[in-house]
């Protein structure tokens, strides 16, 4: 195929799903980030501390609404996640001086080694690069950036999609752990 | 390629339009588009052939009651016993049951003079043409004069895929199968190998 040729596309949009999956996938991810945006508010932001990262909402449209998918299953949302916040931090900390190259550094390593790990999930790339952009209260985490926000908020949003997607018949989850 | 044939009973051409309705049959979103469903079906069709070409064996799809003739049979012997079975063609064997060559009736119509890519109806034709009938010709030789030779045989354990393009290069209709010593421990027909793919029973 021609380069030209394969910009306008040839296949098919997949069909929309049935009204009762949107109700499922907006009760998930109402439930998923209200849990973590409520440790966030009324537990530990008052300590300085963070819970609730922007790269969840990503997150929370794979889990809750694309559940089936290889890239919502929780190895891609704990690996892809704690892997690229690590990158992220390390991208910070040795080339912090360059902001430009610091972030693009670590969201490119995130999804090189995302994919080396078979974890890719593609909020991982976001939570690499909050790591970089997040301003002062996420570089004075350090490396507890990985644990807190990062791990511990995908795991609490990892309970509610286990509780949530295997109530109605049509959903299950996950479809694999390793 | 034995694919052409497997193709034959294969649902391959699966359309996209297809795949958008299996989609909307099942609940939830599906993280893929059509077009790679597609790719991925058509590779894992082919992986599918290949793996079952692979894992029958001659010895699965078989027929074990081989008829045989003998090499020193005369022709008149040899049609009949062949016209009793109701078959078309057989294995020769010689006198130690070792395979020597394959008789078919292709051999018998080369045998009665209208050339080497004889049919049935040249045979009819000619006969109305001339007097009398061209099978005389057949009289007083053996099926070790006609016969197609040497047998092209194969082991129980070849695969029917191996099976199927040998019958296609060789241009043969049935694979006579044989012990270590060349005698033979069944045959794999057309048929045998038609209805090893279709899974139809």
């Amino acid at each position: 195929m021609l380069f030209l040729e394969k910009m306008k596309g040839s296949g098919q949009s997949p069909p929309r799903v049935s009204l009762v999956e949107v109700c499922w996938s907006w009760v998930g991810s109402f439930l998923g980030i209200a849990a973590v945006a409520l440790l966030h508010y009324r537990l530990v932001d008052e300590k300085g501390l963070l819970m609730l990262i922007g790269s969840f909402g990503a997150s929370a449209v794979l889990i809750y609404g694309a559940v089936r998918s290889p890239l919502a299953q929780p190895r891609n949302l704990l690996g892809g996640h704690i892997l690229s916040a690590f990158i992220g931090v390390t991208a910070y900390l040795w080339f912090g001086g360059q902001p430009w190259l610091a972030a693009a550094l670590a969201v490119a390593t995130s999804i090189a080694l995302m994919h080396l790990t078979k974890t890719l999930h593609p909020p991982g790339g976001a939570t690499a690069l909050i790591a970089v952009i997040g301003g002062e209260s996420v570089h004075n985490l350090g490396y507890l950036y990985v644990f807190m926000p990062v791990a511990l908020g995908a795991a609490v949003m990892l309970l509610v999609a286990l509780i949530v997607n295997n109530i109605p018949k049509t959903r299950k989850y996950p479809e694999f752990w390793l | 390629m034995p694919q052409k044939e497997a193709d034959l009973c294969s649902p391959l051409n699966i359309s996209e339009g297809d795949i958008l309705e299996a989609m909307s049959d099942i609940q939830g979103y599906l993280d893929i588009s059509p077009g790679d469903f597609k790719e991925i079906f058509q590779f894992a069709y082919r992986h599918a052939v290949t793996r079952i070409m692979d894992s029958r064996k001659a010895a699965d799809i078989m027929t074990k009651e081989v008829h045989c003739l003998e090499s020193a049979m005369d022709l008149r012997q040899a049609a009949t016993f062949l016209a009793d079975k109701k078959i078309s063609g057989a294995p020769v064997v010689d006198a130690e049951g070792k395979v020597v060559g394959v008789v078919s009736e292709k051999d018998f119509l080369a045998k009665m003079g209208v050339g080497k890519a004889a049919s049935f109806m040249q045979i009819i034709a000619h006969c109305l043409n001339n007097k009398g009938c061209v099978a005389t010709l057949l009289r007083n030789h053996s099926i070790g004069e006609i016969m197609t030779a040497p047998a092209i045989t194969a082991g129980h354990d070849m695969t029917i895929g191996t099976i199927s393009a040998l019958f296609i290069d060789k241009r043969i209709n049935r694979l006579p199968i044989v012990d270590g010593d060349g005698r033979p421990i069944g045959i794999v027909t057309r048929t045998d190998l038609v209805n090893s793919y279709c899974f139809s029973r």
